[in-house]
């Protein structure tokens, strides 16, 4: 009996399974955790959600998404933060604004110093969260109050996130160069393989059979 | 312009890229975890690409053959490529210490070359440097965190050091154009990258619990630049131009 794997080339080695001690069982839930990355395409432009990685923690997060998130196209920037620490709103319906239908109660008598908060707004569901800006508060709650305020003449929104500035970790402004890079990329793409002339020529040939027939 | 000395620089440089580039693409869907496996591939990916800057600049600066024929034809005693970049993979911390040594050399070369008096090199590099400055931050990043992790990671880490710092050490066997190269200000040498390389290794290493052996007392595995090779190498070649050399004319 050979070892058996999910990948084909492991199978054409033919190495007997009973050579292998089989590893030992993993505990549930081992996986990392979550994070949450941010592109910016150009300079200026507002960081834009892009997609989760898996990661030990967030220096890693930052390697990960890098690779991930924006080897395919322009970026000037990255932002990364762990899922656990976006919180965000009920979603509002098409074409209509989440701040007019959600309100939190806003806790009382805070006295802790303003933190720094970052807004981000989906205009519609199935697009990406986009920065919109940031404002100072004492709780999440209060953020929320201050964007409502500040943000909601941005419509529509159908779903708002409000992370802690000091929960994100920014690319640095010496590591802008990481992503100057050369562009004759065009081997990445798939649109740079010339395969939809031989593709027509295919159907083509394909339809004169079948019309003769 | 000293071209059989520009030539020996760019060829020890392309092949480097391309064969670890290559070593590295065998990863590509056996990475550790998937997130890994897209960065790992990516970077192999980027290496082959400034592999083929370099036969390019051989090509049409130089006039050596075209880039694919450079690549795939030439029988490895015409590879100038250190013996550190040929060896076979083995377990992922191999390929990390191979990653993490030769990517921080290979920064060092590419500020050097982008103050060159040779321009053609010297607009490569600067292009490409910022790839480089990303493949180090990865090396470091890793280096880092898991060499001050478990037990079983630190110990894995600084076996395979022990085991490839002398192939590293031989990356910086000098060409027998060195004076000229240095001379002209297309390139600051090799000892001087080799000076540079160990300081910033040993910055890093000094954050973990790993022990750089001594690099005085560490004899050099030499040959590379000059054609000797391990039989690794040929098995390499002749695996990665098996395609192409089905039908070298085909137009892709």
């Amino acid at each position: 009996m050979n070892l058996q794997s999910l990948d084909p080339r492991v199978n054409r080695l033919n190495i007997p399974a009973s050579t292998m001690t089989p590893m030992a069982p993993k505990s549930v839930l081992d996986q990392f955790a979550t994070y949450e990355a941010f592109i910016q395409k150009k300079e200026g432009a507002p960081f834009t959600f892009a997609g989760a990685v898996h990661a030990p923690n967030p220096d890693v997060a930052f390697l990960f998404a890098k690779e991930q998130y924006s080897r395919r196209s322009s970026c000037t920037g990255i932002w990364i933060v762990q899922t656990a620490h976006v919180k965000l709103t009920p979603y509002a319906s098409d074409e209509a604004s989440i701040y007019d239908s959600f309100d939190i109660d806003k806790p009382e008598g805070v006295t802790r110093p303003l933190e720094p908060y970052e807004v981000f707004h989906q205009q519609k569901r199935g697009k990406a969260h986009t920065h919109v800006g940031r404002v100072g508060a004492t709780s999440y709650e209060e953020a929320y109050e201050l964007a409502k305020n500040k943000f909601s003449h941005l419509t529509p929104v159908v779903n708002v996130w409000i992370i802690k500035s000091k929960n994100i970790l920014q690319s640095a402004e010496e590591d802008k160069d990481m992503w100057v890079t050369t562009a004759e990329k065009k081997y990445r793409e798939a649109g740079a393989y010339r395969v939809m002339e031989r593709i027509k020529r295919f159907k083509k040939e394909q339809q004169r059979r079948r019309s003769k027939i | 312009m000293n071209a059989p000395a520009l030539k020996d620089l760019l060829f020890k440089l392309a092949d480097d890229q391309l064969v670890l580039g290559h070593r590295n693409s065998e990863w590509t869907g056996l990475g550790p975890i998937l997130e890994e496996d897209i960065a790992f591939s990516s970077m192999a990916q980027d290496k082959i690409g400034h592999s083929l800057a370099f036969y390019t600049l051989l090509h049409e600066e130089l006039g050596e053959q075209d880039p694919d024929t450079l690549a795939f034809t030439r029988p490895a005693t015409e590879f100038h490529n250190s013996q550190l970049v040929e060896l076979p993979n083995g377990e992922y911390d191999f390929s990390l210490i191979r990653h993490f040594l030769y990517d921080n050399a290979e920064i060092i070369r590419f500020e050097s070359l982008s103050q060159s008096s040779y321009t053609p090199v010297a607009k490569v590099a600067t292009k490409l440097k910022g790839e480089i400055k990303y493949h180090v931050l990865h090396a470091n990043t890793w280096l880092t965190n898991l060499g001050s992790s478990t037990e079983e990671a630190i110990l894995r880490l600084q076996s395979s050091l022990n085991e490839l710092l002398p192939y590293a050490l031989g990356m910086f066997e000098q060409s027998k154009y060195e004076a000229e190269l240095i001379a002209d200000g297309i390139y600051s040498g090799e000892e001087a990258i080799k000076t540079e390389w160990l300081k910033r290794i040993k910055n890093v290493l000094a954050k973990t619990d790993l022990q750089l052996p001594d690099p005085d007392t560490t004899a050099p595995v030499l040959g590379g630049r000059y054609g000797t090779h391990t039989p690794h190498l040929q098995a390499l070649i002749d695996e990665m131009s098996e395609v192409f050399k089905c039908d070298p004319g085909a137009e892709w």
